[in-house]
C-alpha cells in the first residue's frame, strides 16, 4: 500500500470473546477517497469503522490519520473519540430527540468552545447547503426520515472533520429516497473533498458510490479494488458470489483442447475458453450478462431448457437447466420464451474467470 | 523498537484507564454499599440463628454467648414448639397461599379472557375497573372484611352482615383461612388478570387465523392454540402470586390472628413482639428460602417454557371476538356485580364504618364526622380527635410523605444509575454483580427484610451508629427493598435510549458526566419519574416492611392505622386506611397519566 495513504490501518485485531471481529486488517485510504467497507452482516465492517471512531477498543494494531496516531497497541496510545477529529453519521442518525435541529448540530461546537456567533453562522451555513434552512427550531420527531438524515449530515459537516465516517446512513430510508440520497452524498463528498469511510451491506450502494471498495468476510479482507474491477475480476469465490445480482453462475469444469481450440468440459457438454488455466479442474465464474440465449441452434452453443422467465423492466432474467445444472442469463426483453422450451446457450469466453477448486482464489490469466 | 513497552506495563495502563473511569468508580462504590446493606444483614440474620445470644444462658445451660450452635434451629424445627412455631404456620401459609393463588388465577384468567376475547359489553371500561382492587391496600381489604363479617360469635361486636341478615355469620366466615383466602384472592387476582390479558392480547392472531382456515372451531382454537400459548404466562403468574401471598402481613394478621391462625409472616411478627427474636429470625430465613425457591422455580423451570413461546408478542392483532350469545348480558351482570363487590364495596364499607359514632349501631342517628374532623372528646375513642385534627395523624402524614418522597427519589436515582451500568456494560462482571446484588432484596419477603434490618441496625456496628428508631433507617430499608423494581425501571428507561445517541455525543468530545447531564438524564427522566411515582405509591401503603422498625417518632400513616386497629378503635383505623387508599388511587392515576405522556415521548427517542 502506498505510503502516501492519509488514513492507515495496520495489522488491526478486535476480538469479542472468542469471536475475531476484525482479523489482522491492513488498509491505506488516500486523502479524498470515498472508501466503502462492504460485506455481509457480521463481517466486521462496522466494528472496523467503530475502531477508527474510537468507539471500540482494538486488541492489536495501529490506526493513523495524517500524522496523528489514534491507536497503537505497541505504543499504548488510545486517543479518546472526542480527540480524534472524526465524526460519524449513524445508521439511526442518532439525533438527540430532546434537542432541536440547531441544538443537535451545535452540541459538539459548544463543547469545543466555539464562539456563539461562529456556531450560529456555521449551523446556518450547513443547513442552507443542505436545503434545510428554516428548520433550526424543529425537533427530530417533527422531521421526515430524509430530513433527519440531513440533520445528521449537517452535524457532521458543521464539525468539519477531516475524515467522515458513515455507518449505513441510507439503510433506514425508503427505496426512492435512498436513490436520491446516493447522488447527493456523492456530490457532497465531491464538494467537501473530505476522506470518507462508508460502511454498507448493499453492494449496489457500494458499487455506485465508492472510489474503492474493500470486501470483508469474517473479519478478513477479501479484496480491495475499484468497483469496476471488483465486479469484473473478483479475487475469490466469496467476492464473486457476494457481488452482483442475480448471482454469478459457477460451474466446475475441466480444461482441454481439441481441433476447435481451447475448451472447458462441464458434465456432458463443453464451452469455449479464451485460455487454459494450469489446473486439472477449475471453478468457472460466468456473469449472467455473459450468457446469450438463442431459440435455434446456432454456432458454439449448448441446448438447455427454460426453467423460469423473470421479466424486470429493461432486462429479463432467464433461468435455464440442463441435467442438474442451472444457469441464470440476463437478456434484453423481446425474446419470447415458454416454460420448458429448448434454448441454445452461448457463453462469452472472454468474460470468464477461473477459480481454484481448493482455495477458491482467482486463477490469474497468463501475462500476454 | 523504540517506545515499545512491556506487556505488563501495557496491561497496567489499560487497567488504570478503566479504574479512573467514573462508571467504574460508581459501580465499585455501589457494590460495596449494597453489599453492606443487603448481604451483611442477611449474614447477620443467619448468624443470629446459628449462635448463642447473651440472654440465652437462662434457657440453656450449654449456652456460650457468641458461640456457634444449631440449638435454635433444632428447637424450632424439631423441638416441642416446632409444630406451633414453624410447621403449622408453614402449612397454613402453603394452604392459604396456594388456594388463593389458584383462585386468583382462575378468576383473573377468566375475566381476562372475557374482557380481551369475548364480546362482553363495555370491554374497555371493564378492563380498567377490574384492575382497581390492586390499588386497594391489603390492609384495607382486611379491615373491610372485618367490618362486614365480624360477629359476637368470634368474640367481637356485630358486623354489617348481622345487621343486614339479622343473624351472625358463621364464625369460619368471620376469621380464619376462609376469609384470608377470599381477601387474598380479591387482592391478588388483578395481578393475574393483567398478566393473562397481556399475554392473550399479544398472541399473534395469524396463528389462530391459520387454525381457523384449517377448519378448527373457535373452541378448538381456544383449547389447542391459544391456551397452550398463554399457559406459560399463566403458570408464571400463579407462582408469582403465590410468592406474594407468603410475604403478606395485613390480611393474615387481621383475619387469621384473632382466631390464632398464624402464617409464617404473622408468626415471625408475633415472636419479635414477644421478644423471642431468634425464633423470629429463624422464621425469616425460612421465608427467604421459600421465596427464593419460588423465584428459582419460576425462572429456571417455567422460564424455559416461556422462552419457547416467543411467538407471543408478534404484531398487534385484531382477532375476532368469541360470541357469548344469549349469555352476553347475564355474564355482564355477573362481572359487574363482581366489580361492585371487589372494587367498590371495600371502600364503601370503610367509609360507612368510619362515620359510625358507636360501632355496631346501624342507624342514621349514629352517623357522625367525629372520626374525621371532630375535636378530642374523652368519651369517644380514648379522647382521640378526628383524623384531620389529630397531631398523631398529621405527624404521621408528614412522616409518610417525607419518607415516601425521600425513599422513592433515592431509590429511583440509584436504580437509574444501576440500570445504566447494567444496560451499557452488559457483559462486564461488574454489571452482572451489581445486577444480582440489587435483585436480591426481591427474594426477601417484606417482613423478613424488616427483621434483617432490625437485627442489623439495632446496635452500633463500627462506624455505623445504631440506626434503630431513626428516619434514616426506614428510608434505607425502603430504598434497598425497592431497588429490584427501580433498577428494572431504570434499565428499561436506559434501553429506550439508543446507545448511538451517547456515541454521537462521545464523538463530539462529551465527557461521561456531560453525557449523563445533557443526554441520558433528560431522556430517561419521564420513565424514571413514573417509576418513582410507582415506588412512592407503594411506600405510602407499605406496612410489613417498616412495621418492625417504626418507633413513635417515625410513625407513618399506615403504622398509625395499624395501632388504631390493634387498639380496636376501628372507625379511626378504617378512616385512616381509606384515606391512604384514596391517596394511593390518586397517585396511580397520576402514574397512569405520566405513563401515557411517557409513551408518546419515548416514541421520539426511538427512530
Amino acid at each position: 500500500m502506498a505510503s502516501s495513504a492519509f488514513l492507515t490501518i495496520s495489522n488491526l485485531v478486535k476480538r469479542f470473546g472468542e469471536v475475531v471481529a476484525v482479523d489482522h486488517v491492513d488498509l491505506g485510504i488516500e486523502a479524498g477517497e470515498f472508501f466503502v467497507l462492504l460485506g455481509p452482516s457480521g463481517c466486521g465492517k462496522t466494528t472496523l469503522l467503530r475502531c477508527i471512531a474510537g468507539l471500540e477498543h482494538p486488541d492489536e494494531g495501529r490506526i493513523v490519520i495524517g500524522d496523528t496516531t489514534l491507536f497503537s497497541s505497541d505504543d499504548d496510545i488510545v486517543l479518546p473519540p472526542g480527540k480524534r477529529n472524526v465524526d460519524m453519521v449513524f445508521q439511526s442518525y442518532a439525533l438527540w430527540p430532546h434537542m432541536n435541529t440547531f441544538e443537535n448540530i451545535a452540541f459538539g461546537l459548544k463543547l469545543k468552545k466555539v464562539p456563539h456567533a461562529d456556531i450560529k453562522r456555521r449551523v446556518d451555513q450547513v443547513l442552507d447547503d443542505l436545503g434545510m434552512n428554516g428548520l433550526q427550531k424543529r425537533f427530530p420527531f417533527e422531521l421526515s426520515g430524509g430530513q433527519q438524515q440531513r440533520v445528521a449530515l449537517a452535524r457532521l459537516l458543521a464539525n468539519q472533520p477531516p475524515v467522515f465516517l458513515m455507518d449505513e446512513p441510507l439503510s433506514n430510508l425508503d427505496a426512492r429516497l435512498r436513490l436520491d440520497m446516493r447522488s447527493e452524498l456523492k456530490r457532497l463528498h465531491h464538494d467537501a473533498g473530505a476522506t470518507t469511510v462508508y460502511v454498507t451491506h448493499d453492494q449496489t450502494e457500494a458499487l455506485t458510490m465508492a472510489s474503492r471498495v474493500v470486501v470483508m468476510d469474517k473479519g478478513v479482507i477479501q479484496q480491495i479494488a475499484p468497483p469496476d474491477d471488483l465486479y469484473r475480476t473478483p479475487a475469490n469465490l466469496f467476492v464473486a458470489e457476494f457481488i452482483g445480482a442475480p448471482r454469478i453462475n459457477l460451474l466446475r469444469a475441466e480444461p482441454f483442447s481439441d481441433e476447435t481450440g481451447t475448451r472447458l468440459r462441464v458434465k456432458d457438454f463443453n464451452i469455449p475458453a479464451a485460455w487454459l488455466p494450469d489446473r486439472k479442474e477449475v471453478v468457472v465464474g460466468v456473469r449472467p450478462e455473459s450468457i446469450t440465449l438463442h431459440t435455434d441452434r446456432t454456432g458454439d452453443t449448448v441446448e438447455f431448457s427454460v426453467y423460469a422467465v423473470l421479466p424486470a423492466g429493461p432486462e429479463v432474467f432467464v433461468h435455464v437447466v440442463r441435467g442438474d445444472i442451472t444457469l441464470v442469463a440476463r437478456t434484453a426483453p423481446g425474446l419470447t420464451l415458454a416454460m420448458d422450451q429448448s434454448v441454445w446457450v452461448g457463453i462469452d469466453a472472454s468474460a470468464i474467470n477461473y477459480y481454484d477448486v481448493e482455495s477458491g482464489e482467482l486463477v490469474p490469466p497468463p501475462r500476454a | 523498537m523504540p517506545g515499545r513497552k512491556s506487556i505488563a506495563s501495557r496491561l497496567g495502563n489499560s487497567a488504570k484507564r478503566q479504574i479512573r473511569s467514573p462508571e467504574f468508580i460508581i459501580s465499585i462504590t455501589l457494590i460495596i454499599v449494597l453489599s453492606y446493606l443487603v448481604l451483611v444483614p442477611l449474614f447477620n440474620l443467619a448468624w443470629r440463628t446459628f449462635s448463642w445470644a447473651p440472654g440465652d444462658t437462662r434457657i440453656s445451660r450449654d449456652a456460650v454467648p457468641g458461640q456457634f450452635t444449631i440449638a435454635h434451629w433444632d428447637r424450632m424445627l424439631f423441638g416441642r414448639v416446632s409444630s406451633k412455631m414453624v410447621w403449622t404456620p408453614l402449612a397454613n401459609t402453603m394452604v392459604t397461599g396456594t388456594i388463593a393463588a389458584a383462585a386468583a388465577l382462575l378468576l383473573g384468567g377468566t375475566l381476562a379472557w372475557l374482557v380481551v376475547r369475548s364480546d362482553i359489553p363495555g370491554r374497555r371500561i371493564m378492563r380498567t375497573m377490574l384492575t382497581l382492587p390492586y390499588l386497594i391496600p391489603a390492609f384495607a381489604i382486611a379491615l373491610a372484611w372485618e367490618t362486614m363479617f365480624k360477629s359476637p360469635l368470634a368474640g367481637g361486636r356485630a358486623g354489617l352482615f348481622e345487621m343486614l341478615f339479622g343473624a351472625a355469620p358463621p364464625s369460619w366466615l368471620s376469621y380464619g383461612p376462609v376469609p384470608m383466602i377470599i381477601a387474598m384472592t380479591i387482592h391478588f387476582y388483578p395481578f393475574a388478570f393483567i398478566l393473562v390479558s397481556g399475554a392473550l392480547s399479544s398472541v399473534d392472531s395469524q396463528l389462530e387465523e391459520s387454525a381457523e382456515l384449517q377448519g378448527a372451531s373457535r373452541w378448538t382454537i381456544m383449547r389447542r392454540i391459544t391456551f397452550p400459548m398463554v399457559l406459560p404466562a399463566f403458570l408464571s403468574a400463579m407462582v408469582l402470586t403465590f410468592g406474594r401471598t407468603i410475604g403478606g402481613f395485613a390480611i393474615p394478621y387481621f383475619l387469621g390472628g384473632p382466631v390464632n391462625y398464624w402464617t409464617l409472616s404473622t408468626m415471625l411478627f408475633r415472636n419479635l413482639g414477644m421478644g423471642l427474636d431468634v425464633n423470629g429470625y429463624v422464621i425469616a430465613i425460612i421465608l427467604i428460602v421459600l421465596a427464593s425457591a419460588l423465584v428459582y422455580f419460576n425462572t429456571r423451570v417455567l422460564g424455559g417454557s416461556t422462552r419457547k413461546f416467543e411467538i407471543i408478542g408478534g404484531k398487534g392483532f385484531k382477532a375476532s371476538l368469541a360470541s357469548l350469545g344469549k349469555w352476553r348480558w347475564p355474564i355482564f351482570a355477573i362481572v359487574s356485580a363482581f366489580i361492585v363487590v371487589a372494587c367498590i364495596s371495600p371502600i364503601a364499607l370503610l367509609g360507612y364504618q368510619s362515620l359510625m359514632l358507636i360501632d355496631g349501631q346501624y342507624g342514621l342517628s349514629n352517623l357522625t364526622l367525629h372520626y374525621w374532623t371532630g375535636p378530642s372528646d374523652p368519651a369517644i375513642a380514648f379522647g382521640s380527635p378526628g383524623l384531620f385534627r389529630s397531631p398523631v395523624v398529621l405527624g404521621g402524614a408528614w412522616n409518610s410523605i417525607r419518607f415516601a418522597v425521600t425513599a422513592s427519589f433515592i431509590a429511583s436515582l440509584v436504580g437509574l444509575i444501576i440500570g445504566y451500568i447494567v444496560v451499557r456494560r452488559r457483559k462486564s462482571w461488574i454489571s452482572k454483580l451489581l445486577n444480582q446484588i440489587s435483585f436480591l432484596p426481591y427474594l426477601f419477603p417484606a417482613i423478613a427484610f424488616g427483621a434483617m434490618y432490625l437485627s442489623m441496625f439495632a446496635v452500633r456496628r463500627g462506624p455505623v451508629p445504631a440506626l434503630y428508631g431513626t428516619f434514616t433507617l426506614i428510608v434505607l430499608v425502603a430504598v434497598v427493598k425497592h431497588l429490584p423494581y427501580t433498577t428494572r425501571t431504570g434499565a428499561s428507561a436506559i434501553s429506550q435510549i439508543g446507545q448511538e445517541l451517547e456515541e454521537a455525543a462521545i464523538l463530539q468530545g462529551s465527557s461521561w458526566l456531560n453525557r449523563m447531564r445533557r443526554i441520558v438524564i433528560p431522556l430517561a427522566s419521564s420513565g424514571v419519574v413514573s417509576g418513582m411515582m410507582v415506588t412512592f405509591v407503594g411506600l405510602m401503603r407499605s406496612l410489613a416492611l417498616i412495621l418492625l422498625l417504626i418507633t413513635p417518632s417515625t410513625r407513618v400513616l399506615m403504622t398509625v392505622a395499624y395501632r388504631y386497629a390493634e387498639d380496636n378503635i376501628t372507625q379511626l383505623s378504617n378512616a385512616l386506611v381509606l384515606f391512604v387508599t384514596v391517596i394511593t388511587i390518586v397517585g396511580e392515576l397520576v402514574v397512569w397519566r405520566l405513563g401515557r405522556g411517557r409513551i408518546s415521548r419515548m416514541r421520539e427517542a426511538k427512530h
